[in-house]
């Protein structure tokens, strides 16, 4: 048999990733996994694609961004308008919803050029902040009540998707895990590209890429762009899938909560992404077990202290160790054998 | 004229509190070298620690200060000691994930300990003879917002005495400039961190009691001075002690005049484009030098 390549094998373990994913909301249709859980997963999608962008940007261009939720935010109101109150089909809603954070993301990289580090992610975040404070202020976006989206309906009609109707196939999550295979596809492809090199060569030392003719400007800003719009993708994902945004939901916490994804999962990861998306968004799927209530709250944030204490470069090298464990245990009992 | 007495006065009270919350960040920022997201909500937490004695057991504002500020003093110690001292293996971003847990365990023990209600928190000084505010030019100042402003002056001057004329202020400054050199000079600088924690959670308390009369004591009560705070961190700079709390009553007089003059829903926005504008022109901030960078 002709060897994979590693680019063959990368996208054969996301097809058949999608493909098991896909599995769920047929589960679900046949009452063997609660719907509940294909809810809570969906969320873990959603966030899993904006922490994918973050990691474009932190893991492989070493520039912060506590932004992410105030871009999410924007585009899932716009997405919330534009198929709404306007009837403008999703294909072409995402388009334009996707569009505007990314020219504002292209700002905030501009912004970058002269920042690093604490004042680069603080700048950020002040943008976060003036974007929650419109959200609040002013009548476009619903004030404190938000404004109301529908799930959407593909090809002028012909795929009405389900989502929240009792007995029905949940439909939504398999468009979410499309664009999820989507957007891991184009990441590993950005990242193992030209452009991705760059990125790599910039986060090592600025100075050394300037050195060898990279173009920190058009990198930095594509960097911004690329991460601005898989947060925009997500915030539109958002919007559709709860059918409702709100301010409430786009402030400070979430962004640290996207950053908490990547540090948890393990930067420049994408399975790990997904695993630390899984243990942030989805961690009410194995807490609920303890019988104690109102304490699934505390175990939370404990749980994420003490993975990051233990794991700081990322739960994904767990399976590494375990690899190693099992080995040094399987090596002894043969040298016990072997005495 | 008396409008911008008016404004002056409000600012100096709202600034007060503010360069407290960005004192008690820049602190931690020196000396344990992560952005303490944290902050507002260990304030939080000691307000309500404040609420619940001043209503169950010493009925009184004061009394309950106090046994708030030590709380947060105490809380302080404890996320040192049992957390952050142990991240040494973990990197910046990593150590501010960390301060995403703290954020989410307090919000989680909180209601659990003291429910889910608001509170309201009184004013420390309510009535002085018969007016209970001071009226200047027919600008008025609540007498409770002297009290603040003096109490925020007080706090900041013998901080900064400490830290400039102590051994033990020479000891932070070290740890502040290069912690591996100041450690290997024989400073103790775990020493240092830890009260720095602590020192930190005393302002957060005091900028959280402060703030409790004008907007309750709730979970969320904190958060926009948290990032105001953070926000005059990088106006003022992060290389001193004192940017940030010219920049914290920078922010507090530019907000009020922006929002009274210019737009009341849009001010507060703008406000925060220009200062945005400001760090890409001068990214070391108000005052501080520019960091020369070496290949």
């Amino acid at each position: 048999m002709k060897k994979l390549s590693i680019a063959q094998k990368a996208y054969l373990s996301y097809a058949v990733f999608i493909a098991l994913m896909a599995l769920l909301p047929v589960l679900a249709y046949y009452d063997i996994i609660q719907n509940a859980t294909v809810d809570i997963l969906s969320n873990v999608v959603i966030y899993g694609i904006a922490a994918l962008g973050l990691n474009i940007l932190l893991g492989y261009s070493g520039l912060v961004s506590l932004g992410t939720a105030g871009f999410m935010g924007l585009s899932s109101y716009f997405a919330a308008y534009f198929t709404k109150d306007l009837n403008l089909p999703f294909f072409l809603s995402l388009l334009i919803a996707v569009g505007i954070p990314m020219l504002i993301g292209l700002l905030v990289g501009l912004v970058s050029l002269r920042l690093e580090g604490y004042y680069l992610a603080i700048a950020t975040l002040g943008v976060g902040e003036i974007l929650h404070k419109l959200f609040l202020n002013i009548d476009f976006f619903g004030g404190s009540t938000g404004r109301k989206a529908e799930t959407p309906q593909l090809l002028f009609g012909l795929i009405k998707l389900k989502h929240y109707e009792y007995n029905s196939f949940n439909s939504m999550f398999i468009l979410l895990i499309i664009i999820l295979g989507i957007v891991m596809f184009l990441t590993f492809n950005i990242i193992h590209s030209k452009v991705g090199r760059a990125f790599l060569t910039m986060r090592g030392s600025e100075t050394c890429a300037q050195a060898m003719g990279i173009n920190l400007l058009k990198y930095k800003l594509e960097a911004f762009a690329i991460s601005t719009l898989f947060a925009s993708v997500a915030g539109v994902l958002f919007a559709h899938n709860l059918n409702h945004t709100d301010y409430q939901t786009w402030t400070m916490v979430t962004s640290l909560n996207i950053l908490a994804i990547i540090v948890i999962g393990g930067m420049r990861s994408i399975f790990g992404t997904l695993i630390g998306a899984f243990i942030v968004c989805a961690d009410v799927l194995f807490l609920h077990y303890i019988p104690i209530s109102g304490i699934d709250y505390i175990l939370r944030g404990a749980l994420i202290i003490v993975i990051i204490l233990f794991y700081p470069r990322g739960l994904v090298n767990i399976f590494h160790d375990i690899k190693r464990l099992f080995r040094k245990f399987f090596q002894r009992k043969i040298g016990v054998g072997n005495g | 004229m008396e409008t911008i007495l008016q404004i002056l006065f409000n600012s100096l009270e709202k600034g007060s509190i503010y360069a407290l919350a960005a004192l008690g960040i820049i602190l931690i920022i020196r000396t344990s070298f992560t952005v303490n997201f944290a902050f507002g909500r260990i304030g939080m937490f000691t307000a309500f620690i404040t609420v619940y004695f001043m209503n169950h057991i010493l009925s009184s504002i004061w009394l309950g200060a106090v046994v708030g500020i030590i709380s947060a003093i105490v809380i302080g110690l404890i996320v040192d000691m049992v957390v952050l001292r142990h991240a040494h293996k973990v990197d910046i971003i990593g150590k501010q994930i960390v301060t995403l847990g703290l954020i989410i365990i307090i919000s989680g023990i909180t209601p659990l300990l003291f429910g889910i209600n608001p509170f309201h928190l009184p004013k420390f000084i309510n009535y002085v003879g018969q007016s209970d505010s001071l009226t200047i030019m027919n600008a008025s100042i609540e007498y409770n917002g002297l009290f603040t402003v003096g109490i925020g002056l007080i706090f900041m001057v013998c901080l900064f005495f400490f830290i400039q004329k102590t051994k033990w202020g020479l000891a932070v400054r070290a740890t502040a400039s290069n912690e591996p050199t100041a450690r290997l000079m024989g400073v103790p600088t775990k020493i240092v961190t830890m009260s720095a924690w602590a020192i930190a959670g005393a302002f957060g308390a005091l900028a959280a009691i402060m703030i409790a009369p004008s907007v309750n004591v709730k979970p969320d009560m904190m958060d926009s001075i948290q990032v105001i705070a953070l926000i005059a961190c990088v106006l003022g700079g992060f290389q001193t002690f004192y940017g940030p709390v010219i920049g914290a009553y920078l922010i507090a007089f530019s907000r009020n005049v922006f929002t009274y003059y210019i737009s009341s829903v849009w001010g507060e926005s703008l406000m925060y484009v220009l200062i945005l504008l400001f760090i890409v022109f001068r990214p070391q901030g108000l005052i501080g030098k520019k960091i020369v960078k070496k290949v």
